[in-house]
């Protein structure tokens, strides 16, 4: 009698899976579920050879933990082992191709997670209930200091329950719709129980297992022959070399030392297209707003907060600071949210209107400071072209590049340029619009007036399982956001990757993270 | 009354050593102060956005930060003489760990730029001086100068799109040194870097070979040697060298010290992983330990440099050997 194997078992799931239902939680208008390999249709994945990536950002401050990030590197580290309940496909829309089966929402204050069975850990340990119940006590102990600790505000992780080996309930303080979007995010990760982050060993469910790691140098990743998709990853090894600039990274793409890099200046992306290699560009999420503490004078007026946002030439600015690579914005976040308003109409500079707001508001000659840093590609630049902007409105805006910006001033700052990724609109208002929020810039909600009831419609939000009601709400947020809120954002730079000629399977991604996930964690590309 | 002085070559050095251990102390000093002057607090850089008054204080008590300043540095040069270069705030381990295998990537690439470049530059001088005004010492006065003139990043991009990336395509462009292995295992890599650092130096010593072989050339010794009829050679290499590297040890020596700081150029076009890398990171992120271990060890590379040189222009100058 010939038993079905793991391998068939996994295939058969991964198919069945693709059919399977998301719960209406999970967002409306999500496209269907993607089968579970889907590779890019750039000719047949070859196996073999040793993927080099080129990563700025990082130094000897660099970690490797399965659930915690601090830069790029430990972003590119992190995929490479460690994998998500579910997943956001390029256009963020969330699938059931991660580690769970399905995640339905029972009630509003109530989800259940099936996990696909059969999954190994990269020690041969097979995944189970009891691992998901530990990474998620982990990510929600606040002393870890986590990346994804603030998303488990709503969940009441003391009393997750083991219905069986593969099943997993998660009941919730207050009701929260955005819990599977929390469930996609990169570094909401599954580990195994007892899991700690490096130096202790780094065993994940990913494609590839760690090798060696020196911080701020390189590390070496091998291909997990146990990994649960059949077939992938099809590199056997990928390492990862920390970079200190672009420069050098540039040359060792064109000179063929790497075979891909993150983040290439915008100048260069003809240099490495003549020479026949890619560059990926990606019109993502992420956003670079400039902040105005709406609590602190002279943005306590909300005129004046609206002849800044009148003042900016949104087209200028994505042309100056991301050389046109990327979109206009129309200062609300979450652009490829199903509930993004986009209704509104599209700001413009309107200099005019901005000098006559400032008069009414008795601020006809403001000059005020602009505090920004090199947390992010972009966010200098951004301060200076919008202060050279405001000279026609009349306005001095004296630029201030602080490199302890994140020290004590953070968030404490009436002006101030800041940096975000790609996010859906109700966990970015959790992260940044909330009283609570752990990086509020802009101190909204107001207390009076429109745009006070922000907090009591965003709980309302969480708790509507109707997604046609629930995108009311969040239309309803954001004209109030669009009216009298705080931040200014010009536009959406996108990202831009270089990568060689026989690199295939990379796919420009709305997502947060560079080079399309890192080709998923290296296991949907590969060398033609 | 008589006064001790210990005198000839070797008083000579140990006066000079001595000399030597009082300018580091003062060095020791001093950088002590200007890491102290930085502004920003390093517990904050250190927690950034994670900063809360509870783990601040923690911090900094870690840090013997609450002690006052003369306590924080004799704990620091107690350490130092016992070979603890301290621990890093970035790193969480002991600085030693952290840059010791740079510093030998970093004497590498010097080492290697030293041996090769100066027998060159001073065959260069002599030569050029041998022939004065001819074509040789036109043309490599001239295209010396010129690169002189050229800035580091430039030469090193110069050569790259040369050699790498854009017309030859036979050497590497970059030269990460993987952690664990050590340069000479990839000894390719090691052409384009080590020749930058070459074109950085040749130029000053050849320049000061040639205008010290001039002088010695005209020198009334040498016409003696022409008159007894030595061959050319022999006046050459026997008389007229050694008289004329006196002032060129000195410029060897500078330029050995500048090397050792002017690397950072050469590290970063080429991700070589070395001390220039690690001292541009360690100010960034204020991480004091590795900042100040590597500015003494740099000060005392000096120091030692400097010595040698004088002691070689003193070996080779006898006349200079009666004062001692």
């Amino acid at each position: 009698m010939t038993d079905v194997s793991r391998r068939q078992l996994l295939a058969g799931a991964a198919g069945l899976a693709a059919v399977g239902g998301l719960a209406a939680a999970c967002g409306s208008g999500s496209s269907p579920a993607s089968s579970g390999s889907a590779t890019a249709a750039a000719g047949t994945p070859k196996r073999g050879g040793n993927f080099r990536l080129g990563v700025t950002g990082g130094g000897s401050k660099d970690i490797m933990d399965g659930q915690n990030i601090i830069t790029k590197p430990d972003q590119a580290r992190l995929v490479s082992a460690f994998e998500t309940l579910l997943l956001f496909d390029e256009n963020y829309q969330l699938t059931t191709n991660g580690l769970a089966e399905s995640v339905t929402q029972d009630n509003p204050k109530q989800y259940t997670i099936k996990l696909r069975q059969g999954i190994e850990f990269q020690n041969g340990k097979t995944m189970t209930a009891d691992d998901v119940i530990y990474s998620f006590q982990r990510i929600g102990t606040q002393k870890n200091g986590l990346t994804g600790y603030a998303a488990t505000a709503t969940m009441d992780i003391g009393a997750m329950k083991k219905l069986d080996q593969y099943t997993v309930r998660l009941p919730l303080k207050t009701p929260d719709s955005t819990v599977p979007q929390t469930l996609g995010s990169y570094t909401f990760t599954i580990v195994p129980t007892g899991y700690q982050a490096y130096p202790h060993p780094q065993i994940g469910t990913g494609a590839y297992k760690l090798k060696s790691f020196t911080p701020g140098q390189q590390s070496v990743h091998e291909r997990n022959p146990n990994y649960w998709r059949t077939g992938e990853p099809y590199f056997d090894t990928v390492t990862i070399t920390d970079f200190s600039n672009s420069t050098a990274q540039v040359n060792g793409l064109l000179g063929g030392q790497i075979d891909a890099m993150t983040d290439l200046p915008a100048s260069q992306v003809k240099v490495v297209q003549a020479r026949g290699m890619g560059a990926l560009v990606s019109k993502t999420g992420g956003w670079i707003p400039i902040c105005m503490a709406i609590d602190m004078p002279p943005f306590d007026d909300v005129r004046v907060r609206q002849a800044m946002r009148l003042i900016v030439d949104r087209k200028g600015l994505l042309e100056q600071v991301f050389s046109g690579y990327g979109f206009v914005g129309n200062d609300l976040y979450a652009p490829f949210d199903p509930g993004y308003d986009h209704s509104l109409p599209q700001r413009e500079q309107d200099i005019e209107q901005a000098k006559s707001l400032l008069k009414a508001a008795g601020h006809a000659n403001l000059a005020v400071d602009l505090h920004t840093t090199n947390g992010a590609a972009g966010m200098v630049e951004t301060a200076t072209v919008f202060a050279n902007q405001a000279q026609a409105a009349g306005v001095k805006i004296n630029v201030l590049n602080d490199p302890n910006y994140y020290g004590n001033q953070y968030l404490k700052l009436a002006f101030s340029v800041d940096f975000w990724g790609t996010r859906a609109y109700l966990n970015q208002v959790q992260q940044g619009s909330l009283p609570s929020s752990p990086y509020n810039e802009t101190h909204w909600p107001p207390k009076s007036g429109t745009g006070s009831n922000f907090e009591s419609l965003y709980n309302q939000a969480l708790a509507e399982t109707d997604a046609t009601k629930r995108i009311a709400i969040m239309h309803e947020m954001q004209q109030a956001e669009y009216n009298v809120g705080g931040y200014i954002i010009p536009c959406f730079g996108g990202l831009i990757d270089g990568y060689a000629a026989n690199v295939k399977g990379l796919k420009p991604s709305k997502g947060t993270l560079n080079l399309d996930s890192f080709g998923h964690g290296y296991r949907t590309i590969w060398f033609s | 009354m008589s006064r001790f002085r210990p005198t000839g070559v070797w008083g000579f050095i140990l006066r000079r050593l001595l000399l030597g251990i009082v300018v580091l102390i003062l060095v020791s000093i001093l950088v002590f102060l200007a890491t102290q002057a930085l502004p920003g607090d390093p517990a904050r850089a250190i927690l950034g956005r994670e900063a809360n008054p509870a783990s601040l204080a923690a911090l900094r008590r870690q840090l013997h930060l609450d002690q006052p300043v003369f306590q924080q540095y004799l704990t620091w040069v107690t350490g130092l003489l016992h070979g603890n270069l301290g621990r890093s705030l970035e790193a969480q381990e002991p600085v030693s760990t952290l840059i010791g295998s740079k510093l030998v990537n970093s004497a590498v690439l010097v080492a290697l730029a030293a041996v090769l470049s100066i027998p060159l530059s001073i065959a260069i001088g002599a030569w050029s001086a041998f022939k004065r005004e001819k074509a040789f010492d036109q043309a490599s006065s001239n295209l010396l100068l010129a690169l002189a003139a050229l800035p580091e990043f430039v030469v090193a991009l110069v050569l790259v799109i040369l050699f790498a990336t854009t017309v030859f395509h036979v050497l590497p462009a970059i030269s990460t040194v993987p952690p664990g292995s050590r340069p000479w295992n990839n000894w390719v890599a090691l052409i384009l870097p080590v020749l930058t650092l070459m074109i950085a130096v040749a130029p000053y010593v050849a320049r000061i070979m040639r205008a010290s072989m001039i002088e010695v050339l005209e020198s009334d010794y040498v016409e003696m040697a022409r008159l007894k009829g030595l061959p050319e050679r022999t006046v050459l290499i026997r008389h007229a060298l050694p008289n004329a590297l006196g002032p060129v040890f000195q410029v060897i020596a500078l330029n050995l010290a500048y090397l050792a700081g002017g690397i950072i150029v050469v590290e970063f076009v080429f991700n070589y992983s070395g001390i220039g890398g690690a001292i541009t990171e360690a100010v960034v992120n204020h991480d004091l330990p590795v900042i100040q271990a590597l500015a003494m060890l740099i000060a005392a590379l000096y120091v030692v440099l400097n010595l040698l040189a004088d002691v070689a222009t003193i070996l080779v100058t006898p006349k200079l050997r009666t004062r001692l």
